[in-house]
Formats: C-alpha cells, sequence, structure tokens
C-alpha cells in the first residue's frame, strides 16, 4: 500500500501541533458549509459547532495512534464525517423526521473509505473507553500508572506496590478488559480484527 | 491458565520472551484463532489507551484552540445574524462592549455562588469482587455501596475489615460511607490515617477530607486541604478546578 499525501494534509498536521493559525483557516473555510447543513437539519450553529470539534479531536487521536495519512481532499473527508456524526446525533436525540438532504456523490468511494476508517476508530475508542470504566477502580488506577509512566519500577513505586505485583496485576487487569471488549455486544459489530 | 495467558501476551508485546519462548507463542498465534484474537484485542487495547492516555494533555490544549476557533468563526455568525435583525441601529462596537460587560457581571456572580459538595462527589464504584474469592460480604458491600446504600455498606466493610485489617481500600470506602451519612468527625479521622500514610490511595483519601470541609462549608479549610494535593495525583485536576471554584 503506497499512500499519497494529499496536500491538505497540512491540516492535520496543524491538529497534531495545536497550530492555531493554518486551525484558525481551516474553520474559515470548512465550518460554514458545516454550519449551513446542520441549521437545514434541525440544528444549530452550537450543535455544529460541537460537532465540529468532537470530529476534529477524533482525526486528532486517530492521527497520534494510527499515524492517519490522508489522502484525500479535506474538504470532502471532514464535510462527511461531520454529517454523518450529526445524523447519529439527531437518531440519539430521536429526531426521526429529519429530511436529510443527500449530496453525498460529491465524494468518491476511495474517500468514503478514509471517512469509514476514522469512524471505526472512533467506535473501537469508544468501546475500550467505555469497557476501561467498567473495570474496578484499583485496575483503573494501576492501568492509567502504567499508560502514562514509562517504566514498570516507577509505576509501582508510584502506587506504592512491589514490581513483580505491579506486573502481575497489569496483566490481569488488561486479561479483564480484554473478556470485558470480547463478550460485548459492540465489538461483534466491529469487524476489524 | 487464564492468567498465565495475559501474561504471555504481555511478555510477547515487550519483547520479553526467549526465542524458543517466542516461537512457541507465534506458533499458537497461527493456530489457535481463539488466541489469536485476544491477543488482538490486548494489543489494540494498550495501544488505544497508552494513546488516549498520554494525549490527554494535548487533546486538552487543542480543545482550547478550538473552542476560541469556533467561537470566534461559528458563533460570530450566528450572533450577527440575530443582531441584525433586532438591532441595526446600534453600533457594532457598543454591542461588544455591551456584551463584555454582561459577561463580566455574570462570572462574577458565577464566582461568588459557593461549589456545593454534590458537585464533587462523583465516588467510583466500589469493585472489590475482582480479587478472586469473591464471598457474599464482599458481594453485598459492593452493592450496597454502588446503589448508594452508605448505612449498609458501611456495616459490610466493617465486617470485611475484621477480616483484612490492612487493606486501604475498605477503609477509604467506610469513610466516603461516614461522609455521605454525615458523620464528619468520623470520616476525617480515617482520611487523615490514610493520607499520612504512603499506599496508592493517599491523595484520594486527602481529596476526599477536603470534600468532608466542603460538605460542611469550611471553605477555608477544603483550600488547605486541596493545596496539599500534588501535581502528581490523579486527583490534582479536580483538586485545581475546586480550588478555582472556591
Amino acid at each position: 500500500m503506497n499512500k499519497k499525501l494529499h496536500a491538505d494534509h497540512i491540516y492535520i498536521e496543524a491538529l497534531l501541533k495545536n497550530d492555531s493559525r493554518v486551525l484558525s483557516k481551516l474553520y474559515e473555510k470548512f465550518s460554514h458549509k458545516i454550519v449551513a447543513y446542520v441549521r437545514k437539519n434541525n440544528g444549530n450553529a452550537d450543535d455544529a459547532q460541537d460537532i465540529i470539534q468532537e470530529t476534529l479531536v477524533t482525526i486528532y487521536h486517530q492521527a497520534k495512534e494510527k499515524n492517519f495519512i490522508l489522502t484525500c481532499p479535506f474538504d470532502a473527508y471532514f464535510y462527511l464525517l461531520c454529517k454523518r456524526r450529526w445524523l447519529n446525533e439527531l437518531k440519539k436525540r430521536g429526531t426521526n423526521r429529519v429530511t436529510i438532504i443527500e449530496d453525498e456523490a460529491s465524494i468518491k468511494d476511495e474517500h468514503k473509505q478514509e471517512v469509514e476508517e476514522t469512524e471505526l476508530f472512533e467506535q473501537q475508542s469508544l468501546l475500550f473507553e467505555s469497557k476501561f470504566k467498567e473495570l474496578g477502580v484499583k485496575c483503573q488506577e494501576l492501568l492509567k500508572a502504567t499508560f502514562k509512566i514509562k517504566s514498570m519500577e516507577e509505576v509501582a513505586e508510584f502506587l506504592g506496590v512491589t514490581y513483580g505485583y505491579a506486573r502481575k496485576k497489569k496483566s490481569q487487569c488488561m486479561g479483564k478488559l480484554t473478556q470485558l471488549v470480547k463478550n460485548s455486544n459492540e465489538f461483534q459489530s466491529l469487524k476489524d480484527f | 491458565m487464564e492468567e498465565l495467558k495475559y501474561i504471555e501476551f504481555e511478555n510477547y508485546l515487550k519483547n520479553e520472551l526467549t526465542e524458543i519462548e517466542k516461537k512457541a507463542f507465534e506458533n499458537k498465534l497461527q493456530s489457535d484463532a481463539d488466541f489469536k484474537q485476544e491477543f488482538e484485542i490486548y494489543k489494540a487495547l494498550e495501544t488505544s489507551l497508552s494513546s488516549k492516555f498520554k494525549n490527554e494533555e494535548g487533546e486538552k490544549e487543542l480543545r482550547k484552540t478550538l473552542t476560541n476557533l469556533g467561537n470566534q468563526y461559528i458563533n460570530e455568525e450566528k450572533g450577527t445574524k440575530k443582531k441584525s435583525k433586532v438591532i441595526s441601529l446600534f453600533n457594532y462596537k457598543k454591542l461588544m462592549v455591551a456584551a463584555s460587560i454582561a459577561l463580566l457581571i455574570g462570572f462574577f456572580i458565577f464566582k461568588n455562588g459557593n461549589p456545593v459538595y454534590s458537585d464533587f462527589a462523583n465516588h467510583s464504584n466500589l469493585e472489590l469482587v475482582v480479587r478472586g474469592d469473591s464471598n457474599e460480604i464482599l458481594l453485598k458491600a459492593q452493592e450496597a455501596f454502588n446503589a448508594k446504600n452508605y448505612k449498609t455498606a458501611f456495616a459490610q466493610l466493617t465486617i470485611l475489615e475484621t477480616d483484612s485489617p490492612n487493606d486501604i481500600e475498605i477503609q477509604l470506602y467506610k469513610g466516603i460511607c461516614l461522609l455521605e451519612m454525615d458523620k464528619f468527625s468520623q470520616a476525617e479521622t480515617i482520611f487523615d490515617k490514610i493520607s499520612k500514610g504512603n499506599s496508592a490511595f493517599s491523595n484520594k483519601s486527602t481529596w476526599y477530607k477536603a470534600l468532608s470541609y466542603l460538605k460542611q462549608e469550611q471553605f477555608e479549610a477544603c483550600k488547605n486541604t486541596l493545596k496539599t494535593i500534588p501535581e502528581s495525583a490523579e486527583e490534582y485536576k479536580l483538586a485545581k478546578k475546586l480550588l478555582q471554584k472556591l
């Protein structure tokens, strides 16, 4: 797979670097269209602002974790993501009588794939996070520490336990989390494994 | 058996297996689909959560930028539309000044309201049963606590304490129950003892000591206690948030 970087990848870079100059261009160029769409479909400007922000934060995490590379125009990719997120939000709010103005023809299939990757990434992260919260306090604390602190020795010291105990406990907690994920309904619908 | 499997996952990911063990592990991945699936989940969890937690700060910073930009580019659109309809004669600058004064007043009013205990008392669930041998009392204590049935939970935890007098988590949760029942001095005795120790719960316990003061509306004492929570503590963020409101 030889992925070619699109020139719009600068927006992804800007998210990673929290570059407000480039990000302000992003808002200037792309936000109006999304605001207009949300407004046409039972929403207001505040809703649009949230949708845009959450979408950008998701892309940020995807880029951090997966070295996400943008191979299509940002405009189409971003617009479709925001649109779908808004439709989901409407579903959650129970607003069924939406007149959805469809114009997905403007995005090519290969670009759609990129959108779906981001959505899948988000669903997976959300699932992991929600299952993480189902763990006991002790497991959560220990795992958080192991992910934030690099060496297991320091983790053990931080938690006031022995190194051996910390290690054993970590894989135990991770094992429990693995089981929770594996047995969840949401996991069955995530096909990426 | 299960436990060993996860230890093996961990060692493989950390590259701490010998060549022979590694070979055997990889063979098992190929032949055992269930083993492979669990390993893939384990690995994905590790990458996802560690990335999420490492970038927590970055996300916060980014959110600040995005909120500003959103207010600038999106809310402006929203604002001008309303204004142009209603008071188009007004000079825009005047309006902005008025708006910012209104905002400032709002801010001060908000600041003067004291924070309330219930806004900050979000206890994480008690989950003792994780620790292997689950017994009736463990389960009862856990269920009662998580159902906010603090009196029952306290009684069950007291029984548990006689079996494991050195379990700090049990003590901490006893303290929380007492706090919820407004038995402040008893609760604070427990919190003090734990926060002076060096267990994993000492900061959490300090946080609860502060909450106890908050519930009694002793704001100065609450502040002073909050200030002793170190920056490295998990409760630091919450402590800072509460401090700002005090």
